[in-house]
């Protein structure tokens, strides 16, 4: 476990280069150098061109060959000192992520209680209703609801809520009310996925022999449901709802640029737009982390709760395939992660070994 | 002898004789051929040019003075404005899927069938393209190309080809083993020829699905950068630009919203429905084969 565990650190911290060159190759490709873009965006904000850091030149100067800025990049990142940023040169790339990280979480950690809320009794009554009315109902109520992007249920509920009722502010961040109209639109198509995928789970399960044995042991419907196939049946849940927090974490971005919400997918979009390489960096690399970490801390934990199966050797890079139940939902989903998550139903080939009796 | 002249052929024959018993989803396929023929015709169908301002009449009411839906902020007609939208979200929706497709294509079907060093190394890749969170890729790209519709085009398309990659990798390596792959390799038919000659034709099903799967996921993705700031130029309207000019005066002009939602929403679920009827009709799915 403990090599296993090494191995996958390894590979995540090759991974988090790979993702920061190709970030800073591409950015190498705007034409213009580092401080040069840094005036630009002072001056286009209404801040003073001369007024430029000088560690900022020192950093990301023209003298300064590419290799060295990414250099220095990159070490600044180790040591946690990635320097100014261009547009707010009097804080650092971490303090401005720090501080829009815990905006960003508490959007994602209710949108993420209230997803399982409803998306696992929802998914159980689809599948104990399997081919009924009510299982029909919900499945497609589900993909419909899964098509339509978190913004759009935004605008709805803005407009039902704050401009129709009145109820709730249009935009803006400063109280608790301020949570509901994001939150709830960001957990919708989580809510959808996770339900198809609580459905799937469910009905996989209650077609194993243990359920017929608990059955003819005596064990009352109810009971057997809850005890045996919920439990079994919630394992899986564990691939899908971890890249799907990672999601919510860092990815809220249409939402939070709609609703000016100053969380870290604002700071990311002006990063963008107003090409501050350094904070632009540091974003992405942060993303990528916490997606990389929310995988390794996945799989972990599966292993831990299905001691069916044991981690194997890895073999370098490759990843076994994503479950084939799920490529259907993943082709719709990009926005819903989970996809990258390896497959773990038994049947699956791969480096997960399934150890059975 | 005429009844089995009835039977369609081929794969695509099939499937499409099973996706016509689909009401919802043969309705859908209409409802987007409709759209595509209004976004062609944009220029004939519109009142008023999309760009026109009238200062005087500005945030006018929907039916009013000649204009079906209303004056926006700078008293543009917002009916027209919707037409020409619905040409920026076809166009990039279809084209950046297109560019995704080709992109997955050589690289899934190259992966899957060379095997070995080749196939680690563009997994390898598609692995760490994975690590991009959904569109920040696409906004990288955006920032650096500009904002013409062609870089919009070509940002998304390669920011999401990677699941196509994957999906079209794993329906490769599952006709591979199949006998006639075989058959074809002992009679010497090349590589290439055999991968696009013979598989691809096999994997025409999960293909559609996915692509009509994917052009929604490139509408979004648009209008998404749109909300972002950096989507089409204006003053090409886009749904996205006008949803996020229209926000700023949502509590007096709700209206202006009010459209552009739902002419979106109405097209993302389509395709939606779309994609669902082929997947039935292509069985690709095994998600609800229980």
């Amino acid at each position: 476990m403990l090599a296993y565990l090494a191995r996958r650190l390894v590979r995540l911290i090759l991974s988090l280069v790979a993702v920061s060159i190709i970030t800073f190759g591409l950015l190498q490709l705007v034409p213009g150098s580092f401080s040069e873009l840094a005036e630009a965006g002072t001056s286009e904000l209404g801040g003073d061109a001369s007024a430029t850091d000088p560690a900022l030149t020192e950093r990301y100067g023209e003298q300064v060959p590419a290799w060295e800025q990414y250099l220095t990049f990159m070490r600044g990142l180790v040591t946690f000192d990635m320097g100014p940023s261009y547009r707010y040169p009097q804080s650092t790339v971490e303090e401005l992520i720090i501080e829009a990280f815990p905006v960003s979480l508490s959007l994602a950690v209710p949108a993420m209680l209230l997803t399982l809320l409803i998306a696992v009794p929802v998914g159980v009554m689809a599948a104990v209703k399997k081919g009924k009315l009510a299982d029909y109902g919900s499945v497609f109520t589900l993909t419909t609801l899964q098509a339509l992007p978190g913004y759009l249920f935004a605008l709805l509920l803005v407009l039902v809520f704050a401009v129709w009722l009145g109820m709730l502010p249009v935009r803006g961040w400063a109280g608790p009310e301020y949570l509901v109209i994001p939150v709830v639109a960001l957990a919708v198509q989580p809510t959808a996925m996770l339900a198809r995928y609580v459905r799937t789970s469910m009905l996989e399960e209650l077609r194993e022999d243990y359920v017929v044995a608990a059955q003819a042991k005596g064990g009352r419907r109810r009971v057997v449901l809850v005890r045996h196939v919920l439990r079994n049946s919630l394992i899986p849940l564990v691939t899908v709802a971890g890249p799907l927090f990672a999601n919510l974490a860092t990815g809220t971005v249409f939402i939070e640029a709609l609703l000016g919400i100053p969380g870290l997918g604002r700071l990311f979009t002006t990063a963008a737009r107003t090409r501050d390489m350094p904070l632009l960096m540091g974003t992405t690399l942060f993303f990528a982390l916490i997606f990389l970490l929310m995988n390794l801390i996945v799989d972990m934990v599966y292993g831990l709760l299905d001691p069916r199966i044991r981690h194997q050797r890895s073999s370098g890079w490759r990843r076994p395939k994503p479950p084939r139940r799920l490529l259907a939902t993943t082709s719709r989903g990009r926005g819903t992660p989970g996809h990258d998550a390896p497959d773990r139903s038994p049947a699956a080939p791969g480096d997960v070994e399934v150890a059975r009796p | 002898m005429s009844e089995l002249q009835h039977i369609p052929q081929g794969e695509l024959g099939r499937g499409w004789a099973r996706f016509k018993r689909n009401r919802l989803a043969l309705g859908s396929l209409v409802f987007v051929g409709l759209l595509v023929a209004v976004a062609l015709a944009a220029p004939l169908l519109a009142p008023y040019s999309y760009a026109e301002q009238d200062l005087t009449g500005r945030f006018l009411p929907p039916l009013s003075d000649g204009h079906l839906l209303g004056t926006d902020e700078l008293g543009r007609d917002v009916f027209s404005r919707l037409i020409y939208s619905l040409r920026t979200a076809l166009l990039i929706g279809f084209a950046a899927e297109l560019v995704a497709l080709a992109v997955a294509l050589v690289i899934g079907m190259w992966a899957a069938y060379q095997g070995g060093r080749v196939e680690q190394w563009l997994m390898g890749f598609t692995d760490i393209m994975y690590a991009f969170p959904n569109y920040l890729f696409a906004v990288l790209l955006v920032v650096i190309m500009g904002r013409s519709p062609l870089s919009i085009i070509v940002a998304i398309g390669i920011a999401s080809w990677v699941n196509q990659a994957r999906l079209i990798r794993a329906q490769v390596l599952k006709i591979k083993t199949f006998e006639f792959v075989e058959a074809l390799r002992s009679i010497g038919t090349s590589g290439f020829s055999i991968a696009v000659r013979h598989i691809l034709p096999n994997a025409v099903g999960p293909l559609l699905v996915t692509t009509s799967f994917g052009i929604p996921l490139a509408i979004i993705a648009e209008s998404g950068l749109a909300i972002l700031g950096l989507g089409v130029a204006p003053p090409t309207p886009s749904w996205g630009g006008m949803i996020i000019d229209g926000y700023t005066y949502v509590l007096g002009n709700p209206q202006l919203i009010v459209a552009p939602l739902t002419l979106f929403g109405l097209t993302m679920l389509a395709f939606t429905w779309i994609g669902d009827g082929l997947r039935d009709a292509f069985d690709t799915g095994e998600e609800d084969r229980a």
